[in-house]
């Protein structure tokens, strides 16, 4: 189970609303105990190539700041984050396809340039398929 | 000993150690050594054949090896080495399985194209994995529809929400008589399936609209356009600029037509060339101008060569070319169309980031849905009984000569809209007045001419010589 803070979710939803109607992406950092509790929201570029429609890639290098960025705030990185805008919160073959079986995969359904629902993935090491997670985040 | 920071989700196979210190050489000796010392993290960072899983990369200092020396990079004591995972997805929902042969059916339909070297196996299997979007099954869409599929397109999309009636007949040749009546796509689908069983079809039964657009295009990697109205045009060019999608266009009018490849990287999109629609009613469509039966074939085949040409990525494409075709003078022409830097769409700064309502864009008024005539219009019916009744009235038909050949009545005097103006001395300003045309446009302008020369006693007949066909004599043909 996964729990993302008020602040992060915050920047994630105003990062994903901001970028319609293309994808926005970027990773979250906290810390893992009996839950996932995100504490920090950090949006990254997209590098996809091309449209950014319908795709999104982050950049290792990006990646990899992350991760010393997490390590010298005593946190994690523990799942990566990005919106879908006019499509449902699905974890689509492309998002399975390119995948990593370490993290929480976080999706936000964007419609109109408005958030509409959100799930957490968790992809399996083959990339064959991905299963819902239970997650939890501030309702206003 | 060089270092090496490990993940946290992957931590809980290093005995929660963050940081490791191995030895190695290079980052292959480093990475056997680690992942001997840590079995479980083996199967996190390796498949079962022994490869670096696809979403594993390794950087040194800040350096990923795969510009480096790969696994074979030298790792010197004071290195760091990191493993981040890559990372990318989208929403696109359809992710065809990728084709990597042919079956020995394909062999033999395909075996004239891969005969040929610009071809072979190689393009006729990217035309296999290839998927194309067709919008609109008519005049255009006839010829793309029967080629593409015949070409081995692997998925094709179809949208129309439209019926075949008699009138399409003559250009749309992927209907027939029989399928009168029948849905636009299951007619299309039929002829499609029957010429190539291999394609996959995905039939959208909707009218293109700003709210849809994104969600049909998504998953289509070139959109054909076979539209015949400018708001759906320029729908079309906005969703694929902004989706990054090529736009094979093709337009047509009487006996010319025109293609062209938009909204390819580095090439203008249709804005570029027609920043703004024409004012409505100034550009007829086949319904009001006319259209060679054969006009469609000829440039929905150029658009086919163009689509197949961008998939399979030879010969010299019509991105930034306009070409023009006359048949009646039977000549090709070509233009340079370029990029505006100035786009509002696809320029440097696009001031047009999302779908608008290309209706109001294009100057169209919403449509009415309410049927009741409105004022200063006569229902044909009313016209009848004031024949019947024997009204003194004056019917003018504003219709061209050759249309009053087609289908006239027998009571209206004809004066073509052009000539109203010059000949309002032939009409009388105190008779009472009804006009008509072929459906009611003409007649409507006609009626305003009149009135500002102060003809007061004016009416339209709404519906035109068409809904006198239907609903007073069917004997008058419907063209």
């Amino acid at each position: 189970m996964i729990h993302i803070d008020e602040q992060p979710w915050r920047e994630m939803l105003s990062h994903a609303e901001a970028t319609y109607p293309n994808e926005c992406c970027g990773v979250m950092l906290g810390a893992v105990d009996e839950l996932k509790l995100v504490r920090l929201a950090v949006p990254l570029e997209n590098v996809a190539e091309g449209s950014h429609r319908a795709r999104y890639e982050l950049a290792p290098e990006d990646l990899l700041r992350a991760e010393h960025e997490a390590r010298t705030r005593g946190l994690d990185v523990i799942g990566i984050y990005h919106s879908h805008p006019d499509c449902d919160a699905y974890f689509s073959e492309t998002d399975l396809k390119n995948s990593c079986p370490w993290y929480s995969f976080v999706v936000l359904s964007i419609y109109d340039g408005r958030f509409r629902n959100a799930n957490s993935w968790l992809p399996d090491a083959e990339q064959t398929k991905a299963e819902k997670e239970e997650m939890t985040w501030p309702k206003s | 000993m060089a270092k090496i920071l490990i993940p946290t989700p992957l931590r809980q196979y290093t005995e929660k150690q963050s940081e490791i210190q191995i030895q190695g050489a290079t980052v292959g000796e480093v990475l056997t050594a680690l992942t001997t010392r840590y079995a479980d993290l083996r199967k996190q960072l390796y498949s079962d054949a022994g490869a670096l899983r696809s979403y594993v990369n390794v950087y040194v200092n800040d350096e990923d090896i795969r510009y480096l020396e790969k696994d074979k990079t030298e790792v010197k004591d004071a290195d760091t080495l990191t493993i981040v995972p890559s990372i990318a997805g989208g929403s696109t929902l359809v992710e065809d399985a990728v084709a990597t042969e042919l079956t020995k059916e394909e062999i033999l339909r395909y075996s004239r194209h891969l005969i040929m070297p610009e071809v072979g196996m190689e393009g006729q299997l990217k035309l296999k994995n290839a998927s194309v979007l067709l919008v609109g099954a008519g005049g255009l869409g006839a010829p793309l529809g029967l080629y593409l599929a015949a070409a081995g397109i692997g998925r094709i999309g179809l949208v129309d929400f439209d019926v075949v009636d008699h009138t399409n007949l003559h250009r749309q040749v992927i209907h027939g008589t029989k399928d009168v009546g029948r849905k636009k796509l299951d007619s299309a689908a039929d002829r499609m399936r029957d010429i190539n069983p291999n394609v996959k079809l995905d039939l959208h039964d909707v009218a293109l609209t700003s709210e849809n657009a994104f969600a049909i295009f998504r998953d289509y990697d070139i959109i054909v356009d076979g539209t015949d109205n400018f708001p759906t045009r320029y729908l079309v060019n906005d969703a694929c600029v902004l989706l990054g999608k090529p736009n094979v266009y093709g337009s047509i009018f009487r006996f010319e037509g025109q293609a062209t490849v938009f909204a390819y990287p580095g090439g203008p999109c249709y804005r570029c060339s027609y920043p703004e629609p024409p004012p409505p009613g100034l550009i007829p469509s086949c319904a009001e101008g006319g259209v060679l039966g054969i006009l469609p074939g000829m440039i929905g085949v150029i658009q086919a060569t163009e689509t197949v040409k961008l998939i399979m990525g030879i010969g010299e494409s019509l991105v930034g070319r306009l070409l023009r075709y006359d048949a009646l003078e039977m000549r090709f022409r070509e233009y340079k169309v370029r990029r505006d830097p100035e786009c509002p769409v696809c320029g440097d700064h696009p001031t047009i980031m999302q779908l608008i309502d290309y209706q109001q864009f294009c100057g169209i008024p919403q449509q009415v849905t309410n049927s009741e005539p409105l004022k200063g219009e006569l229902d044909v019916t009313e016209v009848k009984q004031k024949m019947d009744r024997g009204d003194s009235f004056v019917l003018i038909d504003v219709r061209e000569p050759h249309e009053y050949q087609i289908a006239s009545i027998p009571q209206a005097r004809l004066i073509p809209l052009g000539e109203v103006a010059k000949r309002l001395s032939e009409i009388d300003p105190d008779a009472e007045i009804v006009v008509h045309c072929k459906s009611g446009g003409r007649s409507a302008k006609a009626v305003e001419i009149l009135k500002q020369n102060g003809y007061k006693n004016v009416a339209n007949m709404r519906g035109g010589i068409l809904a006198w066909s239907d609903k007073v004599d069917p004997r008058v043909p419907k063209y």
